[in-house]
């Protein structure tokens, strides 16, 4: 099979990951902007709970759902706890503030789980597929996260285009003032975008453990790539952040396997400088609309 | 009945609203003038909740809402247009109009409450599909007051919906409230820097100066006296 085909498939499955991190960020980012610097900390450590549940002889399909449902709860909280009591202060105290949570969750993790590397189970396997004689670089496992990327983002889009809940949600990000005088309860969506938040994050999580390994810091990558993703895509977008995260999946894939794997996080610094340069509000940004 | 009492909002050292006091009667329109600054908006402001005040109370029904949040006090049946009149910009109208009543769960009221609003505004339906961003400064304010009766509100705070409008497109808003309140009994609280149009739809008035009361009574009242007119409206 030809380098470039390889490549791409193996992009596709890493930005599937990113475009979760990266829609996860653009999540909180549109309803508080705010960047949530331990959104990757917090799925670092919602895998650990998960990779602990296995550990204890739990299946691996309930450690899936551990990391998810931890990831849940562990939003409400981060946005209840944390967050809530400097709400009316400028963003840059809550970036700060997660920026501590980040140093917080990294710090925890090694007292509560040990520090070294851990390999974490994969439902399906990781090697990839046959057709005819040759190998493809597409596993079972690689279908399986693409999968559950996919789904989980088109359940969000459900929610936030055909339910009144997601309406609810959308306009409290849009503008919380007109929403409360509209009678909608817009603290309660904030925690519930945090919630979701959390949770995709989480997914991006486990997914992505089985090929990085498992240890304290393992998520910041993931994080920044995430990041790099939805600043290309707007921030504000929620589809930009999936098109995005893909993007700069592909375009790392191809940077580590043309020029080698060590210029991978340049090359994800370049994208983000020249998209900065270029086009700072990203490329799916509604704010040009809002200027019309 | 929306009674205020002894009302004094101040933003730090600055008193933007000095004892005032004001009864809304039910299905009427009470106009509130006042030059820029006067405490019109802030007025407003407190009474659905975005503001806290120092000291006063305000009443609906007798109720005690001073201290409620915002969210609250809609439900209570309090629909505030603020200033500019606040459409979700980047929603569509369909949408705008839903949220109006969204808190209410009941579907089929709703539903009917929708149709409602699309009747009462023709242009409003055309766009139902629209985002909101791009509509004329009059199919906003129809959307606001759109949505304050898909909320099946009993009191409407209308902050200066004369800004930016048209003179006929105005007109034919306030007479659509008129309605509303001969028919369906609405009580409206009507913020305005225009005193002229505001006074020749309103029952009662009151003008505001500094953050005091310096006039209150019926409309075509204040609307003879020369010396008041002079003084605080401008006309």
């Amino acid at each position: 099979m030809s380098r470039f085909l390889v490549l791409t498939l193996n992009g596709l499955t890493q930005g599937a990951i990113y475009a979760a991190m990266a829609l996860a960020l653009v999540l909180i980012w549109r309803a508080t902007k705010v960047i949530n610097f331990a959104q990757g900390a917090m799925a670092m450590f919602t895998t650990y709970l998960a990779l602990f549940a296995i550990d204890h002889g739990a299946p691996y399909w309930l450690g899936f759902v551990v990391a998810l449902l931890s990831g849940l709860v562990l939003g409400v909280i981060v946005e209840r706890v944390i967050v809530r009591p400097v709400e009316s202060a400028p963003p840059l105290n809550v970036v700060i503030l997660t920026l501590g949570l980040l140093l917080f969750f990294e710090a925890l993790a090694p007292m509560l789980f040990g520090g070294q590397i851990r390999s974490f189970p994969a439902p399906f396997s990781i090697v990839g597929l046959r057709l005819g004689n040759s190998q493809v670089a597409f596993s079972p496992f690689d279908a399986f996260t693409l999968g559950s990327v996919v789904a989980v983002m088109i359940l969000l889009l459900v929610l936030f285009q055909k339910t009144n809940l997601g309406l609810r949600m959308r306009a409290s990000a849009f503008n919380p003032e007109v929403s409360r005088l509209l009678g909608i309860r817009v603290g309660r969506m904030l925690t519930l975008g945090w919630a979701l938040a959390s949770l995709v994050g989480a997914l991006a999580g486990v997914l992505i453990a089985p090929s990085f390994l498992l240890y304290p810091t393992f998520m910041d990558q993931v994080l920044v790539y995430g990041f790099t993703g939805a600043v290309l895509g707007g921030l504000d977008s929620a589809m930009g952040a999936v098109i995005g995260g893909l993007l700069i999946g592909f375009a790392l894939g191809y940077v580590g396997g043309y020029l080698g794997s060590d210029l991978e996080t340049v090359g994800a610094l370049v994208i983000l400088i020249v998209v900065l340069m270029v086009r700072p509000r990203g490329l799916f940004s509604l704010q040009r609309l809002r200027e019309v | 009945m929306l009674e205020i009492a002894d009302l004094t909002v101040a933003y730090g050292p600055v008193v933007a609203l000095n004892g005032v006091s004001l009864t809304v009667a039910d299905a009427s329109i009470t106009a509130v003038l006042g030059a820029n600054g006067a405490g019109k908006t802030t007025l407003v402001r407190t009474i659905s909740g975005l503001v806290r005040p120092r000291a006063g109370s305000i009443r609906l029904d007798g109720r005690d809402i001073t201290r409620l949040a915002p969210e609250e006090i809609a439900r209570l049946g309090i629909a505030h247009v603020p200033q500019g009149q606040g459409v979700l910009a980047e929603l569509t109208v369909d949408e705008n109009l839903r949220l109006g009543g969204l808190w209410r769960s009941d579907p089929r009221g709703q539903r009917g409450a929708l149709a409602e609003a699309y009747q009462l505004f023709p242009p409003l339906a055309a766009r139902r599909h629209v985002e909101a961003f791009s509509l004329s400064g009059g199919e906003r304010q129809m959307l606001s007051v759109g949505r304050a009766l898909v909320a099946r509100a009993r009191v409407l705070l209308l902050d200066e919906p004369s800004l930016g409008l048209a003179r006929l497109v105005l007109v034919q808003i306030m007479a659509r409230i008129k309605t509303l309140v001969l028919e369906r009994g609405l009580t409206v609280l009507l913020i305005e820097q225009n005193a002229k149009s505001a006074l020749s739809v309103a029952d009662q008035a009151m003008v505001l100066h500094l953050g005091k009361v310096v006039a209150q009574g019926r409309a075509h009242q204040l609307m003879s006296e020369e010396g008041l007119r002079h003084a605080y409206l401008g006309f």
